[in-house]
């Protein structure tokens, strides 16, 4: 088995909900990789539900004791009708 | 389970059980995206909730990365699926397995929708534009990079009539009726084409798209990082993260010069080409590059899968150029693509599908890849349906609609 992509980690999300960045996967969930498995030089971000894993790209002094990112993603916001 | 079988039956509305035999969906269904009333996923054809009026009337499809929205000849839209990020357009995050109308545009007549990874567009006869779902990258085109919940009006379009909507995973493409194509979203490949400054990762407000030399686009295609755009003479051109070699591209190149092509579909490392009949695969399937089950090669044996000659073409990217090996007597009609895997309706109305199978989007029993067309059974009971059905593919998984 190899990777089924090269991903950087700026192209990735932050998922405060999963604490993993995420990226899309070809099945329509979601490729994961931890904060945790980042600081310890982990590479490989996997989906739950299939086979396919990606190489996460990263600097790993970047991660050595990095802290969960603060910024959220603006949730979807209802929009009054115009 | 006693507990799915009534949360499955309570989905259901009385009418939908002449869904039986006119709509289908099969492959990954865990977030409701087969309309089905389930969230499972499904090896073979399932019945498409579709209202039993929408019945001949189902126009287009789109699939996004786990979400779908049906579009009627008669303008109304239906959305199903994965609604995380506010894609279905009902006012909320609801995950939804049965095809739901969009309330918000009932008072619209949609011409044309398209379904990015989590995001969603519809496009009026008024010349109206209207998007909803993620925004982060900016692929909503609404001068932000907020997500919305219901449609909301991209004012950039307003009087501006559109022919087309083509969304891939973070980015957006319009084609408009006057004949320009601009872009928005998620800018790292290329896919919107270019930029102010080089290091422009996402561009929320829509941005002509040069580079297509005094010619009539008529059809643009978006999947994954990928752009695409196929004028009036049958020259396609290509922008974005490259199907073929390293390098993106942010400026609409013209490939494959000797094909005339009619009907292209994208998926997230391959695209389809359809072209005086023969249809052709650029690129790879990237889940090949796992090991392929030994049913695969055996398949590749059989498939008499030949190279296109490369001597007639100044193209490099030629050589990556395949033949799709097919059927003698059925000529292709339409193409689709998901993300890792295809689909194709013949002549004589079959179905066929290849490529990536683990959840079951090949529709053919099972989860095994396949490298060659294969004829999907869609348990119309063998009934010869000839030239009337049409189909679809969202990220992991595909729809079957039968037409008038
Ligand atoms: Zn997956």
């Amino acid at each position: 088995m190899s990777a089924y992509d090269e991903v950087e980690i700026e192209d990735m999300e932050w998922n405060a909900e999963l604490k993993a960045y995420t990226y899309p996967c070809p099945c329509g969930d979601l490729f994961q990789i931890t904060l945790d498995d980042l600081r310890l030089g982990e590479e490989i971000a996997r989906c739950p539900s299939c086979s396919l894993f990606l190489t996460v790209v990263y600097n790993a002094e970047d991660f050595a004791d990095a802290k969960e990112p603060t910024t959220q993603k603006p949730s979807p916001s209802p929009v009054a009708v115009a | 389970m006693a507990a799915a079988a009534l949360e499955e039956r309570r989905w259901r509305e009385p009418e939908d059980e002449a869904a039986a035999d006119w709509a289908w969906s099969w492959g990954a269904g865990t977030d409701g995206q087969l309309g089905n009333g389930g969230f499972d996923d499904h090896h073979l054809p399932q019945p498409l909730l579709l209202p039993t009026r929408c019945r001949g009337r189902v126009s287009f499809v789109a699939g996004g990365g786990a979400h779908a929205i049906a579009l009627t000849s008669d303008g109304e839209v239906f959305t199903w699926g994965r609604g995380t990020h506010g894609q279905l357009g009902h006012g909320n995050l609801d995950n939804i397995p049965h095809p739901k109308l969009v309330k918000f545009l009932e008072n619209h007549t949609i011409t044309c929708v398209s379904a990015g990874w989590n995001h969603s567009g519809f496009a009026t006869d008024s010349g109206q534009l209207f998007m909803c779902g993620d925004g982060s990258f900016g692929q909503l085109g609404t001068g932000d990079n907020l997500s919305r919940n219901f449609p909301f009006e991209v004012a950039y379009f307003n009087g501006r009539y559109i022919e087309k909507l083509a969304f891939g995973m973070r980015h957006s493409l319009v084609l408009l009726k006057d004949n320009s194509v601009y872009g928005f979203g998620s800018a790292r490949r290329g896919q919107v084409g270019k930029c102010v400054s080089r290091n422009q990762k996402t561009d929320n407000v829509p941005k002509l798209i040069d580079g297509f030399p005094n010619c009539k686009i008529v059809n643009i295609y978006a999947n994954g990082d990928h752009s695409a755009a196929v004028d009036e003479s049958g020259h396609l051109y290509i922008w974005g993260r490259p199907l073929i070699g390293e390098d993106d591209d942010d400026q609409p190149r013209r490939i494959l010069p000797s094909l005339s092509v009619s009907q292209v579909a994208l998926g997230w490392h391959h695209a389809l080409v359809l072209s005086a009949g023969e249809l052709y695969t650029l690129g790879v399937y990237r889940h090949q590059k796992c090991d392929l089950p030994g049913s695969g090669n055996v398949l590749v044996q059989q498939s008499n899968t030949r190279a296109t000659s490369s001597s007639h073409d100044r193209s490099s990217s030629l050589s990556m150029l395949e033949t799709v090996p097919f059927i003698d007597g059925e000529h292709v009609v339409q193409i689709a693509s998901g993300t890792e895997h295809s689909a194709l309706v013949t002549d004589k109305g079959s179905v066929f599908t290849w490529g990536w199978g683990e959840h079951g989007q090949l529709g053919l029993g099972d989860t095994s890849d396949h490298v060659a067309p294969q004829r999907v059974d869609i348990g119309d009971n063998g009934q010869r349906m000839s030239g009337s059905l049409a189909v679809y593919c969202g990220s992991g998984f595909t729809v079957a609609v039968k037409l008038p």
